[in-house]
């Protein structure tokens, strides 16, 4: 009887890579699968040594062939370059045969496992992951070199399992990984955590930690996992974190409204400070965009729309302001700002903004301007005023300094007299120029001044009666028509005193050798009332003077008793009433002097 | 040397007079002249540039005045005969404290001096002072 393998052919027929060789390496048999997966021909070249066969790679073989010689099984994984340029991979498994004289190879193809092994531990690398293993029976502790390099650990570190809980930080750090691997080793539940550790050289580092326990017998008997170095994106995950938070904190409390429109579905989404800013309960909210549509203020709608519009096609960026009318009927100033989000060919697919409610802003931007109007108003009178003290005031009390100086020095006897007189007026006039100061003052910080309704024609009586003498001693000819009822309402002493200057200065200023002629009219223009006084005298040069005719202290007609201060008492008055003074005139040709004073409902600020 | 010609150019009385006597006791000169406004002084000052032997060494031209003002004048001045403005020193002569005031006569380049009232004798010897060394300079 033949052996079975002659009948079948023997190696050569075998489906596997297989090859009988020799003490010397030299092959004596092989199977035809093995010439196939080294891509030779099985009736030519048939190699004579293994070295042939796998190619020039001594130093594995030699490593073998030791091997062989101490006549246990070997494995060993050798490398090898096909013809074509291809680098492959073989585990080689030897099998001495119980003469001694002879093994039996086996091969196999290992070329993808150990690609992807290698591609493995590349990526374990870059991602900086490590593994362990705790062997619990004989408490020992099996590192990676990557579990060693993040620890910052020598490479022949030996760890056991306190060791390696006591490099988390103390504190939360390590009371946590005690706690979970404590859980893993008794119930045998997986962990997962996020974790600082300091290191060997005292470097605080962020690391992820997975382990799991392996159970038998209902006890653990090895602890196994991974170890990520974390440490870099963790921080740059906390430091967005906590801007994150900060931000929220920001909007929150700023009341600042977030929308997010999506353009392609007409979607819009808002957070809780939109609802808030415009009064509306979220359940309420449709969340498209003829909602928000709905709540502009029409005048200010076809301007929002085209905004919105603008920005999307690209025209202008979107940043504006449009008022809003709340669910609760409050009209609202919104400054809105957005930006539009595009895909990559352009097209419009995302709209982000916010909203910030500037009615506040607004309001207090209104009465800042008021302020700054009146101010600017004060401002004038008081440029006025300073004009007064510095002219008025000063000249005469230098004029008093120097002649008091003469007086003492006895500059010139013969003036003694005359310089006393002189002291006299000096001091007259200081006196008066005091006395019209707090006229002045008064109309501009008296607070008792009443508006009401006051009698046109009867004020105007009762100021010519007060002058009767004056008009007695020049006569002129005065000619009123008022209406009896008409009524304007102001504060009566500056009514009084206004027409009261107007008057005086029209006699004042009249021409030499003419009768003046005064006509004093009232008209109910509606909107307003305008009351006029037109004289013949000696008028004014407007084009020289006219920009500072009310202003103080300006006297144009080189008039010995003229003070200049009349007509700015007249506009101070005529100011605080919210009326107005106009003049026109010609030099040579009269005066015509008007007074508007506004309707009531204008001036109700006042009551 | 002739005796310096002094104007006075300022709408109170009082003022003047008093500005008369500090000019003659304090030597500066005898031959005051007074005038009310800015008008008057350019009137009279045009009128003398015929004659320009007879325009004044000095005038004393305050601010605010009726009719034309100071300022009004040296606007004038600006643009009239150039023999005013090389041949009289002007001095303002103001009750104004006001900087705009003394800021606005930096302005023009043929004014001689600023003095704020009232003037002194120490105003009277730097009066004396400048137009001696002008009158030095110029003979």
């Amino acid at each position: 009887m033949k052996p079975a393998a002659q009948i079948y052919g023997g190696i050569a027929n075998l489906p596997l890579p297989v090859a009988l060789i020799n003490q010397k390496l030299e092959l004596e048999e092989c199977s035809n699968t093995l010439l196939e997966l080294f891509n030779l021909d099985s009736a030519r070249n048939k190699p004579v040594n293994l070295g042939e066969l796998v190619g020039a790679s001594s130093y594995d073989l030699a490593k073998l062939h030791k091997r062989l010689l101490d006549g246990n099984i070997s494995k060993e994984y050798i490398s090898h370059v096909c013809p074509k340029g291809a680098l492959k991979w073989f585990k080689l498994i030897a099998y001495p045969i119980q003469d001694g004289q002879h093994y039996y190879l086996h091969f196999e193809d290992v070329t993808q496992k150990k690609l992807s092994l290698d591609l493995a531990l590349q990526a374990e690398r870059i991602a900086r992951i490590g593994s362990w293993e705790v062997d619990l029976i004989n408490n020992s502790v099996t590192w990676s070199a990557m579990t060693r390099e993040i620890h910052e650990v020598p490479e022949h570190f030996v760890p056991n399992l306190d060791t390696g809980l006591n490099f988390y930080k103390e504190g939360e750090h390590r009371d946590r990984i005690v706690g979970v691997v404590s859980e893993a080793i008794e119930k045998g539940s997986p962990y997962d955590v996020e974790l600082i550790i300091v290191t060997a050289k005292g470097n605080e580092k962020w690391v992820r930690a997975i382990g799991n326990a392996e159970i038998i017998n209902g006890k653990a008997s090895r602890l196994f996992g991974v170890f990520q170095d974390i440490d870099k994106r963790k921080r740059e995950s906390l430091k967005y974190q906590a801007l994150t938070d900060r931000m929220r904190v920001a909007v929150e409390s700023s009341n600042i409204g977030i929308w997010d429109y999506d353009i392609v579905n007409n979607g819009l989404v808002w957070d809780d400070n939109m609802y808030k800013l415009y009064q509306v309960k979220k359940e309420d909210f449709t969340g498209v965009v003829e909602a928000w549509e709905g709540t502009i203020h029409p005048d200010d709608k076809e301007r929002s729309l085209k905004a919105v519009e603008d920005a999307i096609t690209g025209k202008s960026k979107f940043n504006t302001e449009f008022r809003i009318i709340t669910s609760h009927g409050t009209i609202r100033h919104i400054h809105g700002q957005g930006k539009v989000f595009r895909d990559e060919q352009g097209n419009p697919i995302r709209m982000i903004g916010a909203n910030t409610d500037v009615s506040r802003i607004k309001k207090v931007d209104n009465r800042l301007r008021q302020l700054l109007n009146t101010t600017e108003k004060q401002n004038k009178s008081l440029l006025n005023f300073a004009h007064i003290v510095s002219h008025n005031l000063r000249s005469n009390s230098s004029n008093l300094s120097m002649l008091t100086g003469m007086l003492l020095e006895k500059k010139d006897p013969s003036k003694q007299q005359r310089f006393l007189e002189m002291i006299r007026i000096s001091s007259e006039r200081l006196d008066e120029t005091v006395v019209q100061l707090n006229e002045v003052i008064k109309i501009q910080t008296d607070p008792d001044q009443k508006f009401q309704w006051v009698g046109v024609k009867e004020t105007l009586s009762s100021v010519l009666e007060s002058v009767n003498a004056l008009i007695a001693e020049t006569k002129p000819d005065i000619q009123v028509k008022i209406d009896e009822n008409l009524r304007i309402y102001a504060i009566k002493p500056y009514v009084a005193s206004v027409f009261l200057n107007l008057l005086t200065n029209s006699i004042k200023y009249r021409k030499q050798g003419q009768q003046l002629k005064l006509k004093i009219n009232a008209l109910d223009a509606g909107d307003h009332i305008v009351i006029s006084f037109t004289d013949n005298g000696k008028g004014i040069d407007l084009e020289k003077h006219g920009a500072k005719l009310f202003g103080m202290y300006k006297t144009f007609h080189g008039n010995k008793d003229a003070r200049g201060i009349g007509l700015f008492i007249s506009k101070n008055q005529m100011d605080a009433m919210n009326a107005k003074i106009t003049v026109e005139s010609m030099e040579g040709k009269g005066a015509t002097f008007q007074l508007y004073f506004p309707p009531h409902k204008l001036n109700t600020t006042h009551e | 040397m002739n005796e310096p010609k002094v104007f006075l150019v300022d709408d109170d009385f009082i003022f003047r007079e008093v500005a008369e006597v500090m000019i003659k006791t304090s030597g500066l000169s005898t031959a005051v002249t007074h005038l009310e406004n800015g008008l008057e002084a350019y009137n009279k000052l045009l009128e003398l540039s015929e004659t320009p032997l007879e325009l004044p060494d000095v005038m004393l031209l305050d601010i605010n005045m009726p009719v034309m003002n100071g300022w009004e004048l040296l606007e004038e001045l600006k643009m009239g005969p150039s023999n005013i403005r090389d041949q009289v020193q002007i001095h303002i002569l103001t009750s104004s404290i006001a900087p705009e005031d003394l800021n606005l006569s930096k302005t023009y380049n043929f004014i001689n001096g600023y003095i704020t009232k009232p003037l002194t004798d120490a105003d009277m010897e730097k009066l004396i002072f400048s137009l001696r060394s002008a009158r030095s300079s110029s003979h």
